[in-house]
């Protein structure tokens, strides 16, 4: 039941919608830096712990015990989020979901998609389930990713998983003429769906670039918790 | 022995295997002339490292049992634990910090912190001992010391300042600059025993002023005098600086970090000097007993000369005189002569040869005084038990030990082997409280108990070349648990009427789940269960948690509540109402869905970059979960959680699917649930073993 709640609540399900979340090759959450970009890559992971799925997340920032915190924080606004919830069921769930996530840290020079095709193909040698989502945290999109993207995308195909990356924009950057930001326009083709974050007043605007079935959605985030502001 | 105290350091050195302990105690040794021969752990004459004095540590290259030593620096008198760096022996760190007043945290300059690093970091805090590090290998290819000072903040929350820069590394590294002099040091002689003082290399003053700045800051926070001169910019003495970081260190607030090769010869004077000149002295550590003739209450222990004698005994060895007790006194004094008590057994004792240990020398002392550590010949006691003068009746507090999670059994091999392994046993489950040993009553087998496979594997080897015990082991067997996941209750009524006086007892109430091993709450009321039988009810349910009803595993984490029963005024005894506890049990247990449970360790796996996600399908494969795995440089440090039945034979697994290059270490995380059809092959493997039995 508080598996459902908190579902619900999500405001990655509610931006982009459960079922669209797995139903990407590749996705991406953007922003200027420190506007919360990981923190909604954690929201979209945390959909998929919370149906008792593995999730992979890769960051080439933070080293493991960070992202443990930041799941274990992302958890607690997510539980914040619906009011009161008896702490020892919230806690007994956290302890039931938290070993589904295996957090993988990399120097972003020495990063190789081959380590993760294989330790993938373990899971199929062995015939264990897969993880459900990968998440990709801190690729600098200002380089030239085509071979990267390239071969995560062939594990993307082969492991049938979608991929949801970090993309940092910038402050002083103009978009470019299509109005999206110059790093997605660039990779624009391999990515289905894509969410840009920019603050606004004392909240984060969220909006859905890629949907053309939700054009002119917006929602409020508060910054504290990646929230919707109802 | 050092009667002034200021002038006494106990000080251990803890760290990662390999990271070079013995290789480290054996140049301290060798500088302070205790030894006039350098031995490498494997080193090219055979003779293995005078610090590991076990033939086994000799062949693994590893140190498995604490080798106390003694040495003079500058007129202080030093005595050295050597502790070994194999998780699965943490006893012996632990016992060792339990005596200890200072450790010298080894650290790979290559490395860094690695998991083993950390659990002793952990110990340490648990003993608040205080700390120094030094960073090792600084001659090695990747060496980079300020890397793993950040470690030592980031990874173990330590307020580590350099005290030193390196002049040079890897194959380049020379000597080191001293912060608080700013002089440059070289160490020339075939073993690096002649400490040149020099002035810095100009290419490294400006680093240097840089580093000492930030350190000389950190040190502020612990000396006003110290702040007061540089907010007023006057000068800075070597004094005040070594007083604030000694203030900051013994505070554990502060890890002043020294660097250099011990293998290389460089640096391990400084770091001679660093013991002396931060690491606290026995009048620095404020130590506890607690008071058996009033209530358990904590006294304080004075290193005072004339006060009632109070030592613990940390460690036993059997050599040809008999058992050597290593001591440390923490009052009084023990003079040859002396009565003693052990406040565990009652029994009094005369002590006989008192001696100062060096590693395997012993040298004969008259008097082992307050603040030092020694040894006691011809003492029958065990691991862990206090000695006292006249007039107190004091315990040092208990150790935190740490059920076994694996066993063995063993089977002597012919009548002498029996009587020897039988020895054997008794000296080390005295030595060593995770080892235990017991005869299981249905097979008559022996089954002995410990931390993990090379635990146990070190103590059959030692059983077969130090006893001459022949013995045959059978498969390690992991110590599953059950345990009961819901609540139920119970109504039982214990009646037998079979001539002679009558058997009466009924008790009700429930069991449940809870964190502790056994507990229970007797809600009794209007006398329905007399007092006197109350005990006989607990007993009976705490018989049952031995084996459990399931799959006859010990049983763990039941709450039992009585509250209501009857009795009989002839006919109930206590007898009776243990017997009506067992059937309740039987009762209540069979409807609270029990489960089994088994230990889960914590692997941690350190390979380099290009076989982490083959070790990591390794992992998979042994239904494990992998909680992170992180780049260091050029290597990859896993964190896992496996169950230690899928961890047999894993060492060659790992060292086959990465050419040797990974190692790991393991150690007891939690007990949790089996999947169901583990728990099947369990019952399946269960019933072949009976069948086995019965022919």
């Amino acid at each position: 039941m508080l598996k459902k709640d908190l579902i619900k609540r999500s405001p990655a399900v509610r931006i982009i919608g459960e079922e669209e979340i797995e139903n990407v090759h590749f996705g991406a959450v953007l922003s200027r830096a420190g506007v919360g970009k990981t923190r909604y890559l954690v929201q979209i992971a945390l959909t998929k712990l919370l149906k008792n799925e593995k999730i992979l997340h890769i960051s080439l920032n933070d080293p493991i015990e960070k992202i443990k915190a930041r799941y274990l924080e992302a958890y607690n606004d997510l539980v914040d989020s619906i009011g009161y919830v008896d702490p020892q069921k919230a806690l007994r769930l956290w302890e039931e979901i938290k070993n589904e996530k295996i957090a993988l840290s990399y120097n972003e020079n020495t990063f190789d998609p081959e380590k993760i095709k294989v330790y993938l193909k373990s899971f199929k040698k062995d015939d264990l389930a897969l993880p459900a989502l990968i998440v990709m945290d801190g690729l600098d999109f200002d380089r030239d990713l085509n071979e990267t993207l390239t071969e995560l995308e062939k594990i993307s195909e082969r492991f049938g998983l979608p991929v949801w990356y970090s993309m940092q924009t910038h402050r002083e950057q103009d978009f470019a003429q299509s109005g999206y930001p110059v790093q997605l326009e660039k990779v624009k083709g391999r990515f289905d769906k894509a969410v840009f974050l920019h603050p606004k007043n004392d909240k984060i605007e969220s909006v859905v670039l890629t949907d053309e079935s939700r054009p002119n959605e917006y929602y409020l985030l508060d910054p504290a918790t990646m929230m919707i502001v109802e | 022995m050092q009667r002034n105290l200021e002038k006494v350091r106990n000080i251990g050195i803890s760290a990662h295997i390999d990271s070079g302990k013995t290789t480290l105690t054996e140049r301290v040794l060798f500088y302070t002339d205790r030894i006039h021969k350098i031995s490498e752990v494997r080193g090219k004459d055979g003779t293995g490292a005078l610090m590991d004095s076990m033939e086994l540590e000799k062949e693994r290259g590893i140190t498995i049992a604490s080798a106390a030593t003694h040495c003079e620096w500058k007129g202080y008198d030093i005595n050295i634990i050597d502790t070994p760096g194999h998780v699965d022996f943490t006893v012996e760190v632990e016992r060792s910090l339990r005596v200890l007043d200072g450790v010298i945290l080894i650290l790979c300059s290559v490395s860094g912190v690695q998991s083993q690093s950390i659990t002793v970091d952990q110990q340490m805090k648990r003993y608040e001992v205080p700390c120094i590090a030094f960073v090792n290998k600084c001659d090695r290819s990747g060496a980079n010391p300020f890397k793993v000072i950040d470690q030592l903040k980031n990874k173990l929350g330590h307020n580590a300042i350099p005290m030193q820069i390196p002049i040079g590394l890897e194959d380049r590294h020379d000597g080191v600059v001293d912060l608080v002099t700013m002089k440059a040091y070289y160490f020339e002689g075939q073993f690096g025993e002649k400490m040149v003082e020099k002035e810095m290399p100009e290419d490294l003053k400006e680093e240097a002023a840089r580093v000492r700045e930030e350190m000389i800051d950190a040190a502020s926070m612990f000396s006003d005098d110290l702040t007061d001169a540089i907010l007023e910019e006057k000068p800075i003495s070597e004094k005040m600086i070594y007083d604030a970081v000694r203030r900051g260190t013994n505070a554990r607030e502060l890890t002043p970090v020294f660097m250099g090769s011990a293998y290389k010869n460089k640096a391990v004077q400084p770091l001679l000097n660093a013991v002396v000149e931060y690491l606290p002295s026995p009048l620095d550590i404020e130590n506890e007993a607690i008071d058996l003739d009033k209530n358990e209450e904590t006294v304080p222990l004075i290193s005072d000369f004339e006060k009632p004698t109070v030592a613990l005994a940390f460690k036993l060895e059997d050599g040809k005189f008999g058992q050597l007790t290593y001591l440390r006194v923490y009052q009084g004094g023990i003079r040859k002569g002396d009565l003693l008590t052990n406040t565990r057994t009652g029994k009094k004792l005369r002590a006989g040869r008192l001696i100062r240990m060096h590693s395997s020398d012993m040298e004969e002392v008259d008097e082992i005084p307050a603040g030092h550590i020694g040894a006691i010949f011809g003492v029958d006691c065990a691991s862990g038990d206090t000695f006292t003068g006249s007039g107190v009746n004091y315990s040092m507090m208990s150790m935190h030990i740490m059920d076994p999670v694996i066993s063995l059994s063993v089977k002597p091999l012919d009548n002498k082997s029996e009587i020897n392994m039988s020895k054997a046993l008794n000296r080390f489950t005295k030595e060593d409280p995770t080892f235990k040993t017991y005869v299981d009553k249905e097979t008559s087998e022996t089954i002995i108990q410990g931390m993990g496979e090379l635990h146990l594997d070190v103590y059959v080897e030692r059983m077969k070349r130090e006893y001459s015990a022949d013995v045959k082991t059978g498969q390690p067997r992991v110590a599953y648990r059950e345990t009961i996941t819901r609540k139920s209750t119970f109504n039982y009524t214990h009646k037998k009427q079979t001539g002679g006086a009558g058997q009466f007892g009924r008790i009700a109430g429930y069991m449940e789940p809870t964190d502790e091993w056994f507990e229970f709450v007797n809600k009794i009321t209007g006398g329905r269960i007399p007092t006197q039988y109350i005990p006989s009810c607990e007993q009976g349910f705490k018989d049952c948690m031995a084996k459990g009803p399931k799959m006859q595993f010990p049983v763990t984490g039941i709450r039992i509540t009585i509250d209501d029963g009857a009795y009989h005024a002839v006919d109930s005894s206590e007898m009776a109402f243990t017997a009506a506890a067992r059937g309740a049990f039987l009762e209540a247990y069979a409807k609270a869905k029990p489960v089994i449970k088994e230990p889960i360790m914590k692997v941690v796996i350190e390979t380099p970059n290009e076989f982490q996600g083959s070790c990591m399908g390794l992992i998979n494969q042994r239904r494990g979960i992998i909680e992170g795995s992180q780049e260091e440089g050029v290597m990859s440090v896993i964190e896992s959680k496996v169950p230690l039945s899928e961890m047999f034979g894993f060492s060659t697994v790992l060292r086959s699917s990465t050419q040797g290059k990974a190692q790991y270490t393991m150690e007891y995380s939690n007990y949790k649930q089996v999947p169901q059809s583990v728990a099947e092959e369990i019952a399946r493997k269960k019933e072949e073993e009976k069948k086995e039995d019965q022919k």
